[in-house]
């Protein structure tokens, strides 16, 4: 990447007891991205994000965020993160306003014009001067979210966040995430099992199986395999039997046949089923859902 | 980075804006005029002074008081931790000392503020109630009501700072305000009977007992405490344990992993 990552994990291990919950996971998140953070339940990615905040104290290594250490430098490398941590917890016997107030107070140069604006963006305007315990969950991780950014972080954090939340609250976070990436420059990191979620959510994506770092992908612009590499094709004709003799290979399903081949390839291999009077109905690439790729990276490992 | 008075600020805002503080303060406040005017009632002849009242309903009242006190202290960071707040809390730029020290100063504050109330309104009713200037059995020689009174005051407000401090460091250790608030005030009423059952006039070591020194109002009538301690030796004993009881609290909170 060319610019400085905005978190960088060294080697993070945290062990309880004898258990390990995070083995020496190193990444590096490039700022002005929403980077999804994907694994099953009990990965140990609430347990990377808590280390990332300072909730919990790092076994092995170091987090640095915006070039400081969460370990030696909390305050400093805090100051950049705004966040949610598991749900949106908030003072229930204070009004909305109140509990921003209370958040505001904690930090440096949040005015009420800033607290007002914050309230607009997440829609709140109506409700915010009610107590907090007559608010919906909806309500409240918006109120979460509000608290998270007050103060303009630099990365956002957040976890799970997309619990609770009905399809049109979960459009409007995306929507609304994808904002603050690309107009404002936030970085956003997400974690979630909700992977379909992450597809339409995510720049990229890295993946935690018991406390690994399985992989990290890029979803946009075609993916890691780039332009003009062989993707799995699909051709629908009506005599599979000669298609795939003449195709020379890809394996025959029904009238479907499926081989690996690049751009060019497709267009000649569709040439040459015309020429010999094969009808095709059908050419597609199988484009497999972040679902299927993740399902087959982590198996069916039980948790734990 | 921004300024240690607002943390105070918002620790009070959490327990202003409160609907049971009011309640508290409510009772603290109707307890005190009532066991005056009852006093009043039930007291023949006109010989009670204005501060022997004053100690007397104190002494009821100083419970309410102290319990009132115990139950903010008992909840100002176990509470935290029941709502799940504490980890939007922990994630702002403030190190984790900081927000006990303003959680703590919230609850001294409150704890001040009872027992002002406490003897303002004691003191009001009584100068109302009350002109009997004769002199009082309950004084010792040589001193005037009010210096006695407040000195007496003084005592059982160090009696309930320490019991605070001890609710405080409970509810940090075990995030459970109901077992702090228990054992707090489990202390409150049975040190009497520990004081009882191990004097310090039997054991040498007993004198090393916190439960020993916290009531502090004997020195009043005499320099002497069972077993020959002085009122600085008292003094000193509490302060160390007052120091452990915040150390504890300090360490606890300051390396604790916060998981759900």
């Amino acid at each position: 990447m060319q610019h400085e990552p905005v978190v960088r994990l060294e080697g993070v291990t945290k062990k309880v007891s004898s258990k390990t919950l995070v083995e020496n996971v190193t990444l590096d998140i490039p700022p002005g991205q929403v980077f999804g953070f994907l694994g099953p339940n009990g990965a140990g990615k609430t347990t990377t994000i808590r280390m990332m905040v300072g909730l919990t104290s790092i076994s092995q290594g170091d987090i640095k965020i915006c070039g400081y250490s969460i370990k030696e430098h909390f305050e400093k490398a805090v100051s950049n993160v705004g966040a949610i941590v598991e749900n949106p917890e908030m003072y229930k016997f204070l009004t909305g306003y109140q509990n921003l107030r209370h958040f505001a107070r904690m930090m440096t140069g949040i005015n009420d014009a800033r607290i007002q604006e914050v309230v607009k963006l997440v829609g709140l305007n109506n409700r915010i001067h009610d107590k907090v315990k007559t608010y919906s969950l909806g309500m409240r991780q918006r109120l979460g979210v509000a608290q998270a950014i007050l103060h303009r972080p630099k990365l956002l954090i957040l976890d799970e966040p997309t619990n609770g939340l009905d399809p049109q609250g979960i459009r409007e976070l995306r929507d609304y995430l994808r904002h603050l990436c690309h107009e404002e420059g936030t970085t956003v990191f997400v974690s979630s099992h909700l992977l379909s979620e992450m597809e339409l959510m995510c720049d990229s994506v890295a993946i935690i199986q018991n406390g690994r770092l399985i992989d990290v992908r890029s979803l946009k612009d075609g993916s890691i395999e780039g332009q003009d590499a062989a993707l799995e094709t699909e051709f629908m004709v009506d005599e599979p039997v000669k298609a795939l003799s003449i195709l020379q290979g890809g394996t025959q399903q029904g009238s479907l046949i499926t081989l690996k081949l690049n751009r060019d390839e497709v267009a000649e291999m569709n040439a040459r089923l015309v020429q010999a009077g094969i009808k095709v109905y059908g050419i597609h690439t199988v484009t497999r859902s972040l679902e299927e790729q993740f399902l087959e990276m982590t198996g069916g490992d039980p948790i734990g | 980075m921004g300024n240690f008075f607002s943390l105070v600020q918002n620790e009070n805002m959490k327990i202003y804006r409160r609907v049971r503080t009011w309640v508290m303060l409510g009772i603290l406040v109707i307890v005190n005029l009532l066991i005056p005017i009852l006093f009043s009632m039930v007291e023949s002849g006109g010989q009670t002074t204005i501060w022997d009242s004053v100690i007397l309903s104190s002494s009821f009242t100083f419970f309410l008081c102290t319990i009132f006190s115990v139950i903010i202290a008992a909840d100002s960071v176990a509470g935290e931790f029941s709502w799940g707040t504490i980890k939007l809390l922990l994630i702002r730029p403030w190190s984790r000392s900081k927000i006990l020290l303003s959680k703590y100063v919230s609850v001294v504050l409150f704890s001040l503020l009872c027992t002002l109330l406490l003897a303002g309104i004691s003191i009001l009713v009584s100068s109302l109630l009350f002109s009997g200037a004769a002199e009082s059995g309950m004084l010792p020689f040589g001193k005037s009501g009010m210096a006695f009174t407040l000195q007496y005051l003084l005592c059982d407000y160090v009696n309930l700072f320490i019991t605070v401090a001890i609710a405080f460091m409970l509810s940090t250790v075990f995030r459970a305000g109901g077992l702090a608030i228990g054992l707090a005030l489990f202390m409150m009423f049975t040190k009497g009977i520990f004081t009882t059952l191990f004097s310090p006039e039997r054991y040498v070591w007993a004198k090393y007992l916190i439960f020993t020194h916290m009531d502090l109002t004997n020195y009043l009538q005499s320099s002497e405490g069972p077993g020959g301690i002085t009122l600085g030796f008292s003094l000193a004993v509490l302060a160390v344990y007052y120091i452990v009881f915040l150390a504890i609290s300090w360490y606890v909170f300051s390396k604790r992993d916060v998981a759900a």
